[in-house]
């Protein structure tokens, strides 16, 4: 079918590219003005994206433009864009939950006197997450996702006066940085091994859906390197220490970067260049057992945290890792079926989470209580988001972790049954969660209000969205509708059934507990604390991973930097020094022999004369 | 189209008109000094943009002023020869290497002069030396004569010495010392090298009746055309064998001795300690041009004289290259990591990217070349601009210790804003020059050297770590009560920041800009170098 919108999806980061100039170039000047751009900006992305959308939702064609953007002799750079069924679905989420997360800052981010300041850093991390997606080769795709990258980086650090801020701006932009680098590699491994040189999407699936064009050794090492690209930026796994530092950001970033989209970022890398991955099995293990691992692991720690935002950042991490685990089985469709509920679910509970910090001014869980009473619609909204996190049908996230675990199931047993361990960890720190929140007595001091309703109703949209968004695609519909969609071939549910029956009575199994532990108190909540308490530490601790690093990593690199310091010093400036004051000394003696004194000229002839004899003589004996 | 008039001519001297009309200006009175020598730096970066602007890379003839300048008969009449005579020519031309360069240099000499706002005294003297160490840089990146480049490279170094040693800081003389000394070494070894070149390579033979005029000039493209094609040497016209034809040892010494020369420039390890007392004493303006231009006659120097007339034994030193270029983008970094003081800092990272240079220059493809000389205006673009918020933030806060800077972003939202966006430029950051350069000279290199260019990328993430430690040290973090009062940028300090933080842009995201004008610069040295691996 012909393309009416797509050929013009280009524009769709144009709009929030003209706000971010409009509110950096008048500044602060703006005030609430500046709001009305920035959610403008993002609405006009919406708009066009949808129509995007529906018409790809038609059968439209793939569309592609691009132009060189770099020619040197014989070889072309080109940038370019790609509307497949896939970005279609992609631009349609970002610009979405950056449309919402826009509207919720309009009242979240009232009387901060930078407020321009922040829609423009908002508006140009949507342009550049946009930019990102459209990407129709890989060098694009790379310069955006350094964007995106900045973008995170500035968001992180908005609040630059507080330490930690600074600190956790810095760190997650090293950290991701380590990635970038393994991406860059790829590329420039890419770029040399390609027929043509050509970086596109879909030169790739045509050269590696081939066998043989490129060796596997080659064809791993490429897939690996790409894949550290994507473990820096969604967070897996040894590069997850970023992200829930990353947390310092003002809560509405949390959730449209930190959560929605960004991180996501790094799953998509992988879908988009999939068919690399596809073409070595050993790039395709580490990819699911990397995100099976990260999925465990980080649901553990969450358990242990008690600041409200960093339980949802280890729940981030874990679930970017589900994803990961997806992909890695050979399935794009439940992969990013679940970067899609998740999108929404998860911006859900952290604009939630804004709500909650907005009201009572701490994000210790353990101060916080009762909030169901007085924050009505936070409550249940929060409640719709944790329960679809948890899997608890027939909200989202219960389809698209289902179809997950029913790949593993299939593919992998023991992936399975580590894909189950963490989905039960899961519904654990939800509930314990969502329980010391909102049930009991209040407990922060003075009566908590419900939030205005600029940010009410992004909540509530959400959680519309996270009760429906897993209909796309539904095992017992039997058409597989959505896996056809979106990669082009449907994929197989077997054994679906007894999926979705463990993974719901997990679910219900962790939020019982849950409840027993911190409603009822049937349970203590020391029960593991006073028998193991080297455990309970080492979860709050975060298995002591940030403090090996420094030791291992900041300290090591301060000392060469030091030990090159006092060589550059000592070494190379000492030769240098030498070489100067050898001459300046030798020409200083020098000097001193030209004494005028008849005495010393005789003496200077009388050495050399007894040097003379004593090297003549000398040379008989050589 | 051969343009009759001089217009490189012009382009190179009109900062010596300006500096005759500053003449009569009273010294006492900075203000119309200033705003006269700013005037004159126009002259220039309007030229050269127009020349950008009108260069077509299929003609690069177009623009070529070739005189003979000086004659010195020679007696020779041991061979049998009608006459034999040294000619130096004035001989400017541009093309796709140096054209983004003379562009460079004169848009930072304007960026500077608005930024000598910051000079305190004897303006007089300060602008006469600015404006011919414009000259000086400009007439070095023009000259196609030995002998001329010699002259102008000569200029910018007592330029440079008495900008540094009379408005510097503290240890202004000693800094102007080092400068010197180093520098004079540097030229030293040039000049033997050229006069090697000049006595050898220089020789050209117009057959006459007599049995020929032999010529012996300084003029570029003789000298490569005898230097690549090993024919001319041994077969002149006329039957007559060039007796000075160079040995292999001897072109060795003639690359080693142009490697040396233009590596203390640029600086290549570990001839770099020099540079790091100029950037910490000479005043910012000054350094914008020694970082942002000078330092790039060094890497011009490479291309142009090192690989351009050598280019077999650059590649058999390529590997050499690689790796001292990817040791000083590491070596680099991590000093610039532990230095206190936030100008060595930039000095550190300049080492750092003029590693990058090398790596490009060692790549020996076009991608690499271009994206070497990429890195040098970009680089350029970006030092100046760092060192003019530099200069800025001396001039308000007194200091440039990282350890009594921080939260100036509040004081100085501007300031501190570009200052961040420099530094994102600076580690290559895309969409901004830095990444322009640094990813096609990692591209070229990675054709014939992985293993080098994967270490070198490291790189990438310790410019992250030092840059990100000392911008967010002077501008993030709770606010200082003693800069509380501060004050942001003025406008004629705004003024260059922006125009430089938009040129980083547009070589950022349209980097066509540049390399379609370099497209074809390299084709001698690559085709040299592929009719070798043929035959």
């Amino acid at each position: 079918m012909a393309t009416v919108y797509s050929q013009y999806a280009w524009l769709v980061p144009v709009f929030p590219l003209a706000a971010f100039l409009i509110l950096t170039a008048f500044g602060r000047g703006l005030k609430q003005t500046g709001a009305i751009v920035a959610v403008l900006g993002s609405f006009g992305a919406l708009a066009l994206s949808a129509l995007v959308l529906i018409e790809h939702l038609g059968g439209a064609d793939e569309y592609n433009d691009s132009f060189h953007w770099i020619k040197i002799g014989g070889y072309a750079l080109t940038a370019g864009f790609d509307v497949t069924n896939l970005t279609a679905l992609m631009l349609v989420v970002v610009s979405l939950v950056a449309f919402l997360v826009n509207i919720y800052s309009m009242g979240y981010m009232k009387d901060d006197e930078r407020m321009t300041v922040f829609f423009g850093y908002v508006a140009l991390f949507t342009f550049s997450m946009l930019g990102l997606v459209l990407a129709d080769n890989l060098l694009t795709l790379y310069i955006f996702w350094e964007l995106v990258g900045v973008c995170s980086f500035l968001l992180i650090g908005f609040w630059y006066q507080k330490p930690e801020a600074k600190a956790a701006a810095k760190k997650a932009f090293i950290v991701t940085r380590i990635g970038d680098v393994g991406l860059l590699i790829a590329l420039l491994l890419l770029f040399w091994y390609m027929p043509d040189h050509d970086l596109s999407f879909a030169a790739i699936e045509n050269v590696f859906g081939q066998t043989g064009l490129i060796t596997e050794g080659i064809t791993t090492l490429i897939a690996i390197l790409i894949f550290v690209g994507a473990v820096g930026k969604s967070g897996q796994f040894p590069l997850h220490v970023w992200l829930p530092d990353a947390m310092e950001g003002p809560t509405p970033i949390s959730a449209l970067i930190h959560a929605a989209t960004m991180v996501a970022a790094g799953v998509f890398l992988v879908a988009r260049t999939f068919p690399i991955f596809e073409a070595s099995q050993a790039a395709l293990d580490t990819v699911a057992w990397v995100g099976a691992f990260t999925a465990i692991f980080a649901a553990s720690i969450a358990i242990a945290q008690n600041d409200i935002k960093r339980i949802l950042a280890y729940s981030t991490v874990s679930q970017l890792g589900y994803m990961m685990m997806a992909i890695g089985l050979g399935s794009v469709t439940a992969g990013m079926f679940h970067l899609f509920t998740h999108a929404f679910f998860k911006a859900l509970l952290f604009l939630g989470a804004g709500s909650v910090i907005h009201a009572v001014h701490t994000q210790d869980i353990h101060e916080m209580g009762g909030l169901g009473k007085t924050m009505k619609t936070t409550a249940w909204t929060f409640a719709i988001g944790a329960l679809a996190l948890a899997g608890i049908p027939p909200l989202s996230g219960f389809w698209s972790k289902d179809a997950i675990l029913a790949e593993a199931l299939h593919a992998n047993p023991a992936l399975f049954v580590v894909g189950i361990a963490a989905a039960f960890l899961t519904a654990l720190y939800m509930s314990r969660l969502f329980f010391l929140v909102f049930a009991g007595n209040p407990k922060a001091g003075g009566e908590a209000h419900e939030s205005p309703a600029t940010m009410t109703v992004p909540l509530i949209v959400l959680a519309v969205l996270a009760v429906i968004a897993g209909f796309v695609e539904m095992p017992f519909s039997g058409t597989g509708w959505f896996g056809e969609w979106l990669t082009g071939h449907a994929a197989e549910h077997e054994g679906a059934a007894l999926v979705m029956l463990v993974s719901t009575a997990i679910g219900l199994l962790g939020i019982y507990l849950g409840w027993l532990i911190y409603v009822k108190g049937a349970i203590s909540r020391d029960v593991v604390t006073s028998r193991a308490p080297w455990l309970t530490r080492m979860l709050e601790r975060k298995y002591y991973i940030d403090e090996i690093y420094h030791a291992v990593f900041t300290v090591s690199l301060r000392a060469i930097g030091r030990a090159c310091d006092a060589f550059d010093r000592h070494v190379v400036g000492g030769a240098v020094r030498l070489a100067g004051g050898a001459a300046f000394w030798t020409g200083r003696a020098a000097t001193r022999m030209q004494s005028g004194q008849p005495q010393s000229y005789g003496l200077y002839v009388v050495i050399g004369l007894v040097i003379l004899v004593a090297a003549i003589a000398g040379r008989r004996f050589w | 189209m051969e343009s009759s008039f001089p217009w490189l001519t012009l382009l190179t001297f009109s900062p010596i008109i300006g500096l005759l009309v500053l003449l009569f200006i009273p010294g006492t009175n900075s203000r119309a000094l200033r705003t006269a020598a700013i005037v004159t730096t126009l002259v220039p970066l309007g030229l050269s943009l127009w020349l950008f602007a009108s260069y077509d890379a299929a003609n690069p003839n177009a623009f070529r002023e070739q005189v003979d300048w000086i004659t010195i008969a020679l007696n020779h009449e041991a061979v049998n020869i009608g006459s034999s005579a040294y000619v130096f020519q004035y001989h400017l031309a541009v093309d796709g290497l140096s054209l983004p360069l003379v562009a460079l240099a004169a848009l930072v000499a304007v960026m500077a002069a608005l930024a000598s706002v910051h000079i305190k005294k004897r303006w007089k003297a300060f602008y006469v030396w600015f404006l011919l160490l414009e000259t000086g840089m400009l007439g070095v990146f023009l000259a196609r004569d030995l002998i001329l480049f010699f002259l102008f490279f000569e200029l910018t170094l007592i330029a440079l010495f008495f900008l540094i040693g009379i408005w510097g800081s503290l240890n202004r003389e000693k800094a102007a010392n080092t400068f010197l000394i180093y520098n004079g070494l540097g030229s030293a070894l040039m000049l033997i090298a050229f006069v090697l070149l000049i006595s050898t390579a220089g020789a050209s033979l117009n057959a006459t009746e007599q049995g020929g005029d032999l010529v012996y000039s300084g003029d570029y493209a003789t000298i490569a055309a005898n230097l690549t094609s090993g024919e001319s040497l041994t077969n002149l016209p006329g039957g007559y064998d060039n007796p000075f034809a160079l040995s292999d040892g001897m072109r060795w010494t003639i690359f080693i001795l142009l490697l040396a020369a233009f590596g203390i420039k640029l600086p290549v390890l570990p001839l770099h300690t020099w540079m790091l007392r100029v950037h910490a004493e000479a005043p910012p303006s000054v350094v914008m041009i020694h970082s942002g231009v000078l330092l790039k006659m060094g890497g011009y120097g490479l291309i142009r004289f090192g690989i351009g007339l050598f280019p077999e034994l650059a590649e058999d030193a390529s590997f050499v290259l690689a790796l001292l270029g990817a040791v000083s983008v590491l070596y680099g970094a991590v000093l610039a990591f532990v230095q206190r003081e936030f100008r060595l800092v930039l000095a550190y990272s300049s080492v750092s990217h003029m590693g990058i240079v090398l790596l490009g220059i060692a790549s020996l493809n076009e991608i690499g070349l271009q994206g070497a000389v990429f890195q040098l205006v970009s680089h350029g673009l970006i030092s100046a601009l760092l060192f003019l918020i530099v200069g800025s933030l001396y001039e308000r806060t007194g200091t440039t210790e990282l350890e009594e800077l921080g939260g100036l972003a509040r004081p100085m939202p501007f300031m501190s804003g570009v200052l961040l966006a420099a530094g994102m430029a600076s580690l290559g950051l895309p969409g901004l020059s830095g990444f322009i350069g640094e990813f096609l000279a990692f591209l070229g290199l990675f054709e014939t050297m992985k293993w080098v260019t994967a270490i070198a990328a490291i790189g990438v993430i310790l410019a992250a770590v030092y840059i990100l430690r000392s911008v967010l040290k002077i501008t993030f973090g709770p606010q200082q009560e003693r800069y509380a009062v501060l004050k942001d940028a003025r406008l004629i300090e705004a003024v260059p920041m922006i125009a430089l933080f938009a040129f980083i842009v547009l070589l950022g995201v349209y980097p066509s800009v540049l390399t379609d004008t370099m497209q074809g610069s390299f084709d001698n040295i690559i085709a040299h170098l592929n009719t070798r691996m043929g035959g």
